[in-house]
């Protein structure tokens, strides 16, 4: 064995020139040395993927949400004062709170005439259902309240059916040029209008886009009510 | 000659660490340097965390404060129900009112419906997907299940209202003051089903949806259920600015 070792120690001597193994010594270290930044490289890009999307849509989302919880907080606000008032009040005086809650929500259902601040868009087109369709939710989207398109009253679930060059507004045609009044936060309704305006101007299809406020609106269209049919409280 | 040998070894092992040593400070070198290289990036997952830290926590307190919206409404309801029992001129007004909260889709609704869901494209062999959810396939399928009579909806257990609306980036979708919704995206809704279906099954409508789902693979399928149970709304619904005429 001791043979052996000395051979095998012997070895290096025949084997490939000493510049090469050099070479291949150093360059191996290298690569471990390079290959531990590829490592720390990859994990920042793993956490990066793993913890989802760009920094832009992240500020955006966290945006939304203030604005979402900050409307969350002041629901809540309005209602443990209902809350408080009709503990205080007791039976006699539940009469008003509920008269208030009713008329509050016929006005959000659309089921009476309403006014307040907001804008109005005109714009001259021939707009399609799903035209109409997008320009109220990015007004809802906006802040919109209330809205009426051309004196028809509009709600989320309003249907719209394309017939031929005209548009069904819940069973009523309509056609353009359209007259959309809105009934909202006026600095958040004017952001969404810019916007709107500024895409419906770059489309060939439309002559004329424009909008303004108004610091009293009025909409007296309504929408009926539909009773229950399949569905149960 | 054991000796020589032995004093060449220490040499050449000498020389191989040095050797070793030189390479792995020139890698090590160009580590730091490309770290350098990488601060910018860096920084930006540092703040991309603490972003994905901010969602959380919002995400968190929009949670706690729907929860508490709803406990309100349900505390509400039960003492308008007690001073209900002690006037029939109550109890009158509050049946109105439950059918108006009933329509605005603040109480739980149920009843015989359809289900759609949309899903994400399917993912290319490199894993890359071609196409991801909008809130634009949301707000049209929800449209036509309306045309098609619905009652009342929810996406992903967040029920419509009157006055919802939809955004969101590819992917997500955020319904009025909820948290982001991820795809794939389930569609339920209350109504007549027959005439739900016959507007799902034809191929005139959702074009955006089906061209996708050709391109795409994204996938959009339904069925109907005899019970659907819809949520009741749990985020804010008012109209400071609206005031009745």
């Amino acid at each position: 064995m001791p043979g052996l070792f000395k051979q095998r120690r012997a070895e290096p001597a025949r084997q490939a020139p000493r510049g090469v193994t050099l070479i291949i010594v150093g360059t191996l270290s290298a690569a471990v040395a390079f290959l531990g930044v590829v490592q720390i490289r990859s994990q920042a890009e793993v956490v990066r993927s793993l913890e989802g999307q760009d920094n832009t849509s992240l500020a955006f989302l966290i945006d939304d949400l203030h604005r979402a919880n900050d409307a969350l907080g002041d629901q809540a606000g309005e209602l443990t004062a209902r809350r408080d008032q009709l503990r205080l009040s007791g039976t006699a005086g539940a009469d008003p709170v509920l008269q208030d809650e009713g008329q509050r929500l016929r006005v959000l259902e659309g089921l009476v005439p309403v006014h307040g601040p907001g804008l109005v868009m005109t714009i001259d087109a021939p707009l399609t259902r799903l035209d109409l369709e997008d320009a109220v939710n990015n007004l809802r989207a906006s802040g919109a309240e209330q809205m009426a398109i051309n004196d028809h009253r509009v709600i989320t679930g309003t249907v719209f059916r394309q017939d031929g060059s005209a548009v069904a507004i819940d069973g009523d045609a309509a056609r353009g040029p359209w007259t959309i009044v809105v009934i909202g936060n006026q600095d958040r309704l004017a952001i969404g209008a810019d916007l709107m305006v500024q895409s419906l101007r770059s489309d060939r299809r439309v002559r004329q886009a424009a909008y303004r406020m108004e610091p009293d609106l009025v909409i007296r269209a309504t929408v009926s009510e539909r009773p229950f049919v399949y569905g149960s409280p | 000659m054991i000796a020589s040998l032995r004093t060449l070894d220490r040499r050449r092992v000498a020389s191989y660490s040095l050797i070793a040593l030189a390479a792995l400070l020139v890698g090590f070198g160009s580590a730091a340097q490309l770290r350098s290289q990488l601060v910018t990036p860096y920084n930006r997952v540092e703040r991309n965390r603490a972003l994905v830290r901010s969602v959380q926590d919002l995400e968190r307190t929009n949670g706690v404060e729907r929860g508490r919206i709803a406990a309100l409404r349900r505390e509400i309801a039960g003492l308008e129900g007690d001073a209900a029992r002690r006037s029939d001129q109550t109890a009158e007004l509050a049946r109105e009112i439950a059918n108006l909260r009933a329509h605005a889709g603040i109480t739980p609704l149920k009843g015989p419906g359809v289900t759609v869901e949309i899903g994400n494209g399917r993912p290319s062999p490199d894993g890359q997907i071609g196409y991801l959810a909008t809130y634009q396939d949301v707000q049209d399928v929800v449209n036509l299940l309306f045309t098609g009579g619905a009652e009342g909806i929810a996406v992903n257990g967040r029920r419509i209202t009157p006055l919802s609306a939809y955004r969101g980036r590819a992917g997500t979708v955020e319904i009025d003051d909820g948290p982001p919704l991820m795809a794939p995206f389930r569609i339920a809704a209350v109504g007549n089903q027959g005439q739900m279906e016959q507007l799902l099954s034809d191929v005139g409508n959702l074009g955006d949806l089906h061209h996708r789902q050709r391109e795409f693979g994204v996938q959009l399928s339904f069925g109907r259920s005899p019970e659907l149970r819809l949520p009741a709304y749990d985020g804010s619904l008012q109209a400071a600015n609206a005031q009745p005429l």
